[in-house]
């Protein structure tokens, strides 16, 4: 294919935009999927029940996160997708951006194999479509716990309330002044999508709005998995 | 002391003492006190001095409405002492006195400044002569303005949180209408915020008898799921949203509808001496007593035009209060009250007023009488310290004036009333003339379930509900009201008699002003500036409007009202400022350019490594052996389809339908009018697909750009900006190519990737885009990869580097190298008026090219005439470095152009730069005066670049 250098390799290790701001935190790393992801900060209970009872944040960016453009986007994930509304499918959340595009999340370890399936399926549509790898291009940070919502509400007018955006709710939008986009994974979880370059500073603003309501950055290991969040989808 | 025994439901609890200080002495106060309850509590009835005259001022509202009690607290100035809670330790000062609040020495205006200070008296009387205008504009500054700012204080000692609340229905006000309204609305289903004032829901509920009552209607609001936002004032309505303001938080409330509840104000008369301390207005009387058990005066005159002031008198007297007599302006009739006060044995005076009041330091009695009688006849003076003036009320239109509500002169009730409200909006209480209690809880929950019905919320019994309660308000709106009109001035005694309190405008400030011209109340409102201080015409707009009137001859419906704006509440700055929010964008090598030393500049909206502390070494190592910079921040497309090379050959003046796989090629964006906008390089990865680098600052812009026309066109093409995906370095330097080829197994000589190849090869390992430019004039690699892998490349090259002389280099460096190459700089050499043909790029043009493309009009036009002026490069005869923007000329002839770039070349030993000339000087050796901040300078035109000029270095 064209595009492997959008993509990342086993051979290096692939940083997260957030990874300087997480190790200044405390946080412990580990190599999966070829990411350093920070997977605990402190005491995994205490990160538990911080999402459980205030609000925590987790640096997800290693999600894949793969773009379709053409019929691919409107027909994806088994099924036609609907303007503001993510299909859980295939261990992927499918996003609709537009009704020719599309954002794929899936997690780091079946990227991959999820490009080469979809790179098939463009090859054999009728019409134009595309598949390109941008989970470098975005970072993703997870917020989760009862504070969530008061959390965004510090830097996004986008309207995340349960009757506006139900769990599956996808709302791409200006968060904290800039181009982003927000994705209801559970009942209490939330996963915000932002231009990677644009890593640190969304790592002060939401550690910022979540320490004033007394929450703080937990590592991946303290979030239920996303299927588990995603059952209510 | 002054407090009473305990009442029931009163705010302040006494088992708990606090301690604060005002002008340095302690004062004692219980928790629930304001500031305001505890000083009167504690004997102070001073509590400011007016803005110009420096007058004694204190508690009149009680309510956070009027200027009188500002007071600075812990270095904040302009705070309400009637509202702002007492808390343990903090320090509350005067403010616009000097040197105590007793003894003012800027009091003396009062005495004998009022001749001199006229409205607009600064640009009367401060005009001559002209010299003196600085000292007279320190002098002026120094008196005005109130309180103190610190210059300074560390940053983010205070700062607001904005929250962003959306909301089905907004409810602002928490009186009877506001809590029915909400919890009308929340019951049906709606997603309800309520908005008040007040420290706690019930409005006027809550001094007024009503106190069981408020907290019923909050305890329902709170129970239907109502989020009550308290100590909260809306500040503004902006097109559905509305600011509203609770201490550290600043709340963007975004409705579908709203509920307007705000009530009215209760207004002052105009008489003499109407602004001495013990002068209040019955509702802040109420208050003290009422909520801190703080007895307002011992023996009090109450003058009156409706029952509201009668019920002040009532509840003064049970709460042991004197009340020597009561001033109804209501000639004839005895209302319920009255007949209560009668049998209580309180004077009553029918059809009178207050006509004067007098006092030194404060009230001392008043004088009562008919305001249409001969001077003397049936007046009455009295002795007092408190007088209790009810003046009617004037709704508060304010916020629903915002949103778009009118509103007109009611000659019955004597006041602006609403006579459209606007969609999505909704009024109820007070400020819709439902003042009773009854009427003003059925009119909010009417409100309240019509904007919930408006949302779909409801079934068809509340809709039924709904319109019976409104038919029952319709029949209640059209009762007579029950209240007097006073007139705009109740007697024609000396003294001053203030209409604006804020600003100390009289009476005779507003005649002034309509004898010399400012006859519409726009126009003597900007004069006086009467409604333009901290009540925000809470207290002034009426008592203006009725002078306006009488002043000029005309009504009240005529005079009209002045334009509602924003903030109907005085909020600090700093509340606006809100939380600081600088996105800004690194590259994923960013933090090792900062372990490396790197100065950090903005790019853009990029943070960038400007230099590693030494930009000439830098550079002169890039042509010594290498150098490497993080050009991450280039803009990058993918354009993939069918029909790409054809987008491409429209959106550029240059073909890219005949460039080969696996070649790169530079183009130059032009706009319709054939200006460039923008550069960048394009690499064609296969038949299909295009790699496209944009400048950094364009990214944005050229993405819009191409899918904008996209759209138009209509071609099969797809658009992916992977800027931010795609880190970027590039290696430069005569030992580039060894560094490079221990990385990679690419074939990296000169036979095998040569000038302008493009190719994909590993690096380090991590799959990459290689391309073969050089924009600094050295061998050059630019290498793309994920930014995930962006660290671990740049590492790897420096490592490989290491032995071979290779250091990192900076913004600054990169600028000289380019300028060293002629290689222009969008925005830096070009403008908007810049053409490829004058910035001596005419072969980018290719008007052979069967294709249309964005200006080939305009550059048809251009490549006929020749350019005026033309881009050149210039070497200076001496060392000195021109200011980029120096006038260009030619040997003793006038300005022609201007310097673009320069600076000093080590490798070239000498002063380099380039300029826009007439294209008549436009050739090598052309001798130019260069003028800057006064020096002649001379310089040499050169048209070729100044390093590596047949790029032999380049494409080695």
């Amino acid at each position: 294919m064209s595009f492997e250098f959008l993509s990342t390799s086993e051979a290096a290790p692939a940083r997260s935009p957030m990874e300087r701001e997480a190790r200044a935190a405390g946080a412990v790393f580990e190599r999966r999927d070829g990411w350093n992801v920070a997977v605990r900060f402190e005491d995994p209970q205490a990160e538990r029940e911080r999402c459980r009872a205030a609000v925590g944040f987790a640096d997800l960016s290693q999600l894949g996160k793969i773009e379709l453009q053409g019929e691919l986007a409107a027909f994806a994930g088994g099924g036609a997708l609907e303007l503001g509304t993510a299909l859980r499918s295939d261990g992927a959340w499918w996003c609709p951006y537009t009704r020719e595009r599309a954002l794929v999340l899936c997690e780091a370890a079946s990227t991959a194999g999820l490009r080469e399936r979809l790179e098939e399926a463009a090859e054999s549509s009728p019409g134009l479509a595309s598949v390109i790898d941008l989970s470098s291009s975005l970072g993703a940070l997870a917020i989760a716990g009862p504070g969530a919502r008061e959390t965004f509400a510090r830097f996004t007018a986008i309207d995340l309330r349960p009757q506006v955006t139900p769990v599956g709710g996808f709302r791409p939008g200006s968060v904290a002044r800039s181009a982003g986009a927000i994705l209801r994974e559970g009942e209490e979880r939330y996963l915000m999508l932002f231009g990677a370059a644009l890593g640190r500073y969304m790592w002060t603003v939401v550690a910022d709005a979540a320490a004033a309501l007394g929450g703080g950055p937990v590592g991946v290991d303290a979030l239920d998995p996303v299927g588990q969040a995603a059952v209510h989808a | 002391m002054s407090r009473l025994p305990e009442r029931e439901g009163e705010r302040i609890d006494r088992s708990r003492t606090l301690s604060f200080s005002f002008d340095g002495n302690e004062v004692s106060a219980y928790e629930g006190d304001t500031i305001g309850s505890a000083l009167f509590a504690a004997g102070q009835r001073t509590f400011s001095r007016s803005f110009k005259y420096h007058r004694r001022r204190g508690l009149m509202c009680c309510a956070g409405q009027c200027p009188n009690c500002l007071v600075q607290v812990d270095d904040a100035p302009g705070v309400r002492a009637c509202t702002e809670p007492v808390r343990e330790g903090m320090k509350v000062v005067h403010m616009n006195a000097s040197p105590s609040l007793e003894l003012d020495l800027m009091s003396a205006t009062d005495v004998v400044g009022g001749p001199f200070t006229p409205p607009g008296f600064y640009y009367k009387t401060f005009i001559r002569p002209r010299r003196l205008w600085p000292l007279y504009e320190k002098v002026l500054r120094s008196a005005a303005g109130l309180g103190r700012l610190r210059k300074s204080q560390p940053e983010r000692e205070w700062r607001t949180e904005y929250r962003r609340r959306h909301a089905d229905v907004l409810v602002v006000g928490g009186g009877a209408a506001g809590l029915s309204a909400a919890a009308a609305a929340a019951e049906l289903g709606a997603d309800v915020v309520l908005a008040d004032e007040g420290p706690e829901p019930g409005g006027r509920l809550l001094a007024e008898g009503g106190r069981e009552r408020a907290r019923e209607l909050t305890e329902r609001a709170r129970l239907a799921g109502v989020e009550l936002l308290e100590n909260a004032p809306a500040l503004g309505a902006f097109d559905g949203l509305v600011p509203v303001w609770q201490g550290d938080t600043l709340h963007q409330v975004r409705a579908a509808r709203i509920v307007y509840a705000t009530g009215a104000i209760e207004q002052p008369l105009l008489f003499p001496g109407n602004d001495l301390p013990g002068v209040m207005l019955s509702g802040g009387a109420l208050r003290l007593v009422e909520l801190y058990a703080v007895k307002p005066g011992t023996r009090a005159v109450v003058a009156a035009v409706c029952d509201r002031g009668l019920d002040a008198a009532l509840a003064l007297l049970d709460a042991g209060v004197e009340i020597a007599c009561v001033a109804d302006l209501r000639p004839g009739g005895a209302s319920g009250p009255a007949k209560l006060l009668l049998r209580r044995n309180v004077a009553l005076m029918r059809g009178a007023t207050v006509l004067e009041a007098r006092g030194r330091g404060g009230l001392q009695g008043v004088v009562l009488g008919r305001p249409d009688a001969a001077d003397g006849e049936g007046e009455r003076a009295i002795g007092c310290d408190l007088l209790v003036v009810s003046g009617g009320s004037a709704p508060a239109t304010s916020l629903l004036s915002q949103s778009g509500a009118r509103t007109g002169y009611d000659t019955e009730r004597g006041q602006f009333a609403l006579t459209h409200v606007p969609s999505g909006a909704f009024a109820a209480g007070e400020v819709a003339g439902a003042g009773e209690l009854a009427s003003a809880e059925l009119s909010g929950a009417v409100a309240g379930a019509e904007a919930a019905h408006a949302l779909g919320f409801g079934d068809e019994l509340s809709h039924t509900r709904a319109e019976e309660g409104r038919r029952t308000l319709a029949r209640d709106h059209g009762r007579p009201a029950q209240a007097a009109v006073p007139p705009p001035v109740t007697s024609r005694r000396k003294g001053k008699c203030f209409a604006c309190l804020c600003e100390d405008v009289t009476a005779k400030d507003i005649h002034l002003s309509v004898k010399e011209g400012y006859d519409s109340i726009e126009l003597s409102k900007r004069y006086t500036t009467t409604t333009m201080g901290p009540c925000q015409g809470r207290m002034c707009q009426l008592p203006a409007v009725r002078l306006m009137a009488q002043e000029t001859g005309t009504t009240l419906a005529e005079v009209g009202t002045t334009t509602a704006r924003p903030p109907w509440h005085a909020v600090p700055m700093g509340v606006l400022a809100g939380r600081p929010f600088e996105p800004a964008k690194r590259s994923s090598i960013h933090g090792r350019h900062r372990e490396l030393g790197a100065n950090v500049l903005w790019a853009g909206d990029w943070r960038r490594a400007y230099d590693y502390g030494d930009p000439r070494g830098e550079a002169l190592a890039v042509h010594e052996a290498a150098g490497l910079i993080d050009v991450s921040t280039l803009g990058k497309l993918i354009v993939r389809g069918p029909d790409a090379g054809e987008l491409l050959d429209r959106l550029y003046p240059n073909r890219f339908s005949n460039l080969k796989v696996g070649r790169v090629r530079y183009g130059v964006i032009a706009s319709d009018a054939g200006r460039i906008t923008d550069d960048g390089t394009i690499c064609r990865l296969d038949d299909d697909s295009f790699y496209v680098t944009t400048t950094s600052s364009g990214a944005g812009a050229i993405y819009e750009w191409f899918t904008w026309w996209l759209a138009d066109w209509g071609l099969d093409v797809h658009i992916t900006d992977v800027t931010q995906g795609l880190s970027a370095v590039n290696l430069a330097g005569p030992r580039a190519r060894e560094i490079i080829s221990t990385l990679t197994p690419l074939d990296c000589s000169a036979e095998g990737f040569t000038y302008l190849d493009g190719k994909r090869a590993e690096v380090a390992g991590v799959p990459c885009l290689i391309l073969r430019i050089g924009f600094v004039g050295e061998v050059g690699y630019e290498i793309h990869c994920a930014s995930a892998h962006g660290e671990h490349l740049w590492d790897a090259l420096l490592d490989a580097g290491a032995g071979h002389g290779l250091r990192p280099f900076g913004l600054e460096p990169q600028r000289l190298l380019r300028l060293q190459k002629m290689h222009i700089l969008i925005g830096q050499d070009t403008d908007s008026e810049s053409n490829p043909f004058g910035a001596a790029m005419p072969w980018i043009v290719k008007l052979d090219k069967e294709q249309d493309f964005i200006g080939r009009w305009a550059l048809e036009r251009y490549a006929e005439e020749p350019p005026e002026t033309s881009l050149v490069g210039f070497r200076m005869a001496n060392g000195h470095v021109p200011t980029e923007g120096a006038v260009v000329m030619p040997v003793d002839g006038s300005p022609m152009g201007q310097v673009t770039s320069a600076r000093h070349s080590p490798q070239l030993g000498g002063v380099i730069g380039m300029a826009w000339v007439p294209a008549a000087l436009a050739k090598d050796g052309q001798r130019v005066t260069i003028s800057d901040e006064g020096k002649k300078l001379q310089a040499e035109v050169v048209t070729t670049p100044f390093y590596d000029p047949d790029g032999e270095v380049l494409r080695s």
